[in-house]
């Protein structure tokens, strides 16, 4: 009986034990995350995060505007949250302010680049993926046009398409790309219409930077290809979908989480703390589906287009081409920003030998600020550096 | 059965009305959380202690009450002389962008910074609301229409400026201009985002403008206008200039609200649809179920913002999507407009 007794007790303190030791994060999502984009995506993060870390509880916010963030990480905290991310560029002040009052509480920025003893910054970084869809596009295209259908022209937008159209470049020397900016991260209307404007100037290969399918839905109706973007986007049309940009935001959670639980990350040293994940690190991925990385459908044409590796000097297929690439990125041995690259002006922006650094102490200079358009670029092209 | 029209119900029958309609939009919006898992009583006994038994809630509330009372005491004198301003949302914006512009470019000294902001951003509020009203008053547009489409051309007004020739050089490229200097800023309470002289402003001019409306001769004129335009231009009351100084009046209201967002909660002009936040709409029901006194708009400004911030209460407290919320303030809506008929009509039967 007593001892009966002693082993509920034991159970009993045990199971409060793990029941107080676990570890609160809450997510603030800028929009729905039905949106199939964005936010959508940093839920499945959250969710990963939670299967893989049996301590971890969360909470979330969707669509909370930009202004109305600390007052929800009030209400976060109060409702016992530890570690708070916070998923759109326009929190950055509002984070800020409220880690000065909530001191104890851990922030994580996604986007931004203000840190603070107890604010770290993160990012899943897109270039190298847009650079091997970029390979894929410029062999594919017949017309030399390739479309893109751009959000809003800020930093990380713009690089993205330089990234792509070095790729396109690379494989393809004489191949334009097209831009159109529509101005909204969640717009399938305006997407829609751009793509259909893009078709009718000739355009045969599209990318894009939107929330939803809606490119490759619209080119689709023309069996043109289309890479998708940001969710896993082949199922909307598995024969005209090459390949993609996938995001695994998980993989940042779970090391930030794992290090904050084992006492690596306090709230006294984050002001060093930045995640610019790439393939490397697993935060992005290759692929319009996650596990293939160029849909089977367009490999005999990529095996089939013969380019010469400006690296090694040597006869591929582009098909091989990505693939080394791909490898060598997974590897961290390679970067799309790797100099000589002139601007679409003729303005050396790197030099021969050199990687572009991701941040530097001259705005504009590096990979988080640039602004400049790289060759091939055409269009309109809002702050375009004049030197 | 037939309705019989009560021209003046007593207080008495109009505050039951509303009670019941209360109750009926608790009751369904009821259902809703028991269909979503939530149990009614937990969520409104969450939403209370959310709200007003919390003083981060206070601040909450506060917060959103001032745009909404700003621009609902504008709207129920305008609706009062029939002018039906759906563009607060432009307005705001609109009043927003002048006081950035002066924040931004004008170096004035710390105790003029403000209200020369406060004066830019109501000019240009009432400016915007003029070109509608001079369309009414001169060619007989409806200003319902009009209106309407200036929001969209403030919006990418505003959109043109951050992404363009206003855009901040600290900012690594991104929409916003620069922040303003310290002495465009408002003071807010203490660890809140209430930034109170907007308060303070808005309760005055929504007493101001109920004493402007019931002991003026202007109100007077405003309010023959509203009620009968064809016996207002026979006793000789001008029209048309009646309704433009309505206009200007709005319009300058929800200027106003423009500049007390971005000097406080902002302290930058960006995106006009992260400023605004649909108070513009919002502050028509305030309007609405202020019943054409400006001075009520204070109350029903209050009452809304409490319907939104328990919204986000409840959007945190339970993780409900955010559609929910919406729906929950619709019912709420719906059914203290449907209550005005009630409070108007009475139910007879037979013959």
């Amino acid at each position: 009986m007593k001892k009966t007794l002693f082993l509920l007790l034991a159970v009993w303190v045990v199971g409060f034990g793990l029941a107080q030791d676990k570890l609160k994060a809450c997510w603030i999502y800028v929009g729905p995350i039905g949106d199939y984009g964005w936010s959508h995506a940093h839920d499945v993060g959250r969710k990963e995060a939670m299967k893989a870390l049996p301590w971890l509880e969360t909470a979330y916010v969707e669509s909370v505007p930009e202004a109305q963030v600390e007052p929800t990480i009030d209400k976060l905290v109060s409702e016992g949250c530890k570690v708070i991310f916070a998923t759109s560029f326009g929190y950055m002040d509002g984070v800020l302010n409220a880690a000065k009052k909530y001191p104890e509480v851990l922030f994580g920025h996604a986007t931004g680049y203000k840190r603070a003893p107890n604010v770290m910054t993160y990012l899943a970084e897109f270039n190298e993926v847009y650079y091997l869809n970029g390979l894929i596009a410029g062999a594919l295209t017949k017309s030399g046009k390739v479309g893109y259908v751009a959000a809003f022209p800020i930093p990380e937008v713009k690089r993205h398409i330089s990234a792509f159209a070095l790729g396109v470049r690379e494989v393809n020397p004489r191949a334009t790309i097209n831009v159109r900016w529509i101005n909204a991260w969640f717009d399938p209307a305006k997407a829609t219409e751009a793509t259909n404007a893009l078709m009718a100037q000739g355009n045969d290969v599209f990318a894009f930077t939107e929330d939803t399918p809606a490119v490759i839905q619209a080119a689709a109706k023309r069996n043109l290809p289309a890479f998708g973007h940001y969710s896993p986007m082949q199922k909307f049309s598995p024969k005209t979908v090459p390949s993609g940009q996938l995001v695994r935001w998980e993989k940042i959670y779970i090391d930030f989480l794992s290090k904050v639980r084992n006492g690596t990350y306090t709230n006294r040293n984050l002001d060093k703390v930045d995640y610019w994940w790439l393939l490397k690190e697993g935060a992005v991925e290759l692929g319009g589906e996650f596990g293939v990385p160029i849909n089977p459908a367009f490999v005999p044409a990529l095996k089939a287009k013969r380019v010469t590796d400006k690296l090694t000097g040597k006869q591929t297929t582009v098909y091989d081409l990505v693939m080394a690439r791909y490898e060598a990125m997974k590897a961290g041995k390679f970067s799309p920003f790797t100099g000589p690259i002139r601007d679409r002006n003729g303005i050396l922006r790197v030099p021969a030998g050199q990687v572009y650094p991701i941040y530097s102490d001259k705005p504009g200079a590096n990979q988080a600020s640039m602004e400049w358009a790289a060759p091939g670029i055409v269009g309109q092209w809002p702050n375009e550096p004049k030197n | 059965m037939r309705l019989e029209y009560l021209p003046s119900p007593s207080p008495w029958r109009q505050a039951a009305a509303v009670a019941l309609a209360i109750l009926a939009a608790l009751g369904v919006a009821g259902l809703v959380f028991w269909a979503y898992g939530v149990p009614p009583l937990t969520a409104y006994a969450t939403l209370l202690r959310g709200t007003l038994a919390d003083p981060n809630g206070w601040a909450e509330v506060l917060r959103r009450a001032i745009p909404l009372i700003l621009v609902g005491a504008g709207l129920s004198l305008a609706f009062r002389a029939q002018f039906y301003n759906i563009g607060a949302e432009g307005q705001i914006a609109i009043g927003a962008t002048a006081a950035a512009g002066v924040a931004l470019f004008w170096p004035i000294e710390a105790p003029w910074m403000l209200p020369t902001m406060f004066l830019a951003g109501f000019l240009a509020g009432a400016a915007y609301a003029l070109v509608a009203a001079l369309l009414r008053a001169g060619l007989g547009v409806n200003e319902i229409l009009t209106t309407l489409m200036l929001n969209y051309i403030a919006y990418y007004l505003v959109q043109y400026l951050v992404q363009g020739p206003w855009r901040g050089r600290s900012l690594f490229g991104f929409a916003f201009t620069d922040p303003f200097p310290p002495q465009a800023v408002l003071p807010t309470l203490p660890g809140t985002l209430v930034h109170w002289p907007t308060l303070v402003l808005g309760v005055l001019l929504a007493l101001l403008l109920q004493f402007l409306l019931s002991r003026t001769t202007l109100g007077f004129r405003l309010r023959v206008v509203g009620a009968n335009p064809q016996a207002a231009r026979y006793v000789g009351i001008p029209v048309g200039p009646t309704l433009l100084v309505a206009a200007l009046i709005t319009g300058g209201l929800a200027g106003l609200a423009g500049v007390g967002e971005v000097a406080s909660i902002h302290k930058k002009l960006l995106d006009s649809s992260n400023i605004t936040l649909g108070y513009g709409f919002s502050a028509i029901i305030v309007a609405y179920l202020a019943r054409g006194q400006p001075a009520w708009a204070i109350l029903t400004a209050f009452l809304m913002a409490v319907l939104f911030a328990g919204g986000d209460v409840l959007k945190v407290a339970f993780q409900m999507p955010f559609r929910v919320m919406d729906v929950f303030s619709g019912l709420f809506l719906l059914f203290l407009i449907a209550s005005d008929f009630f409070a108007q009509h009475r139910v007879r039967w037979g013959r």
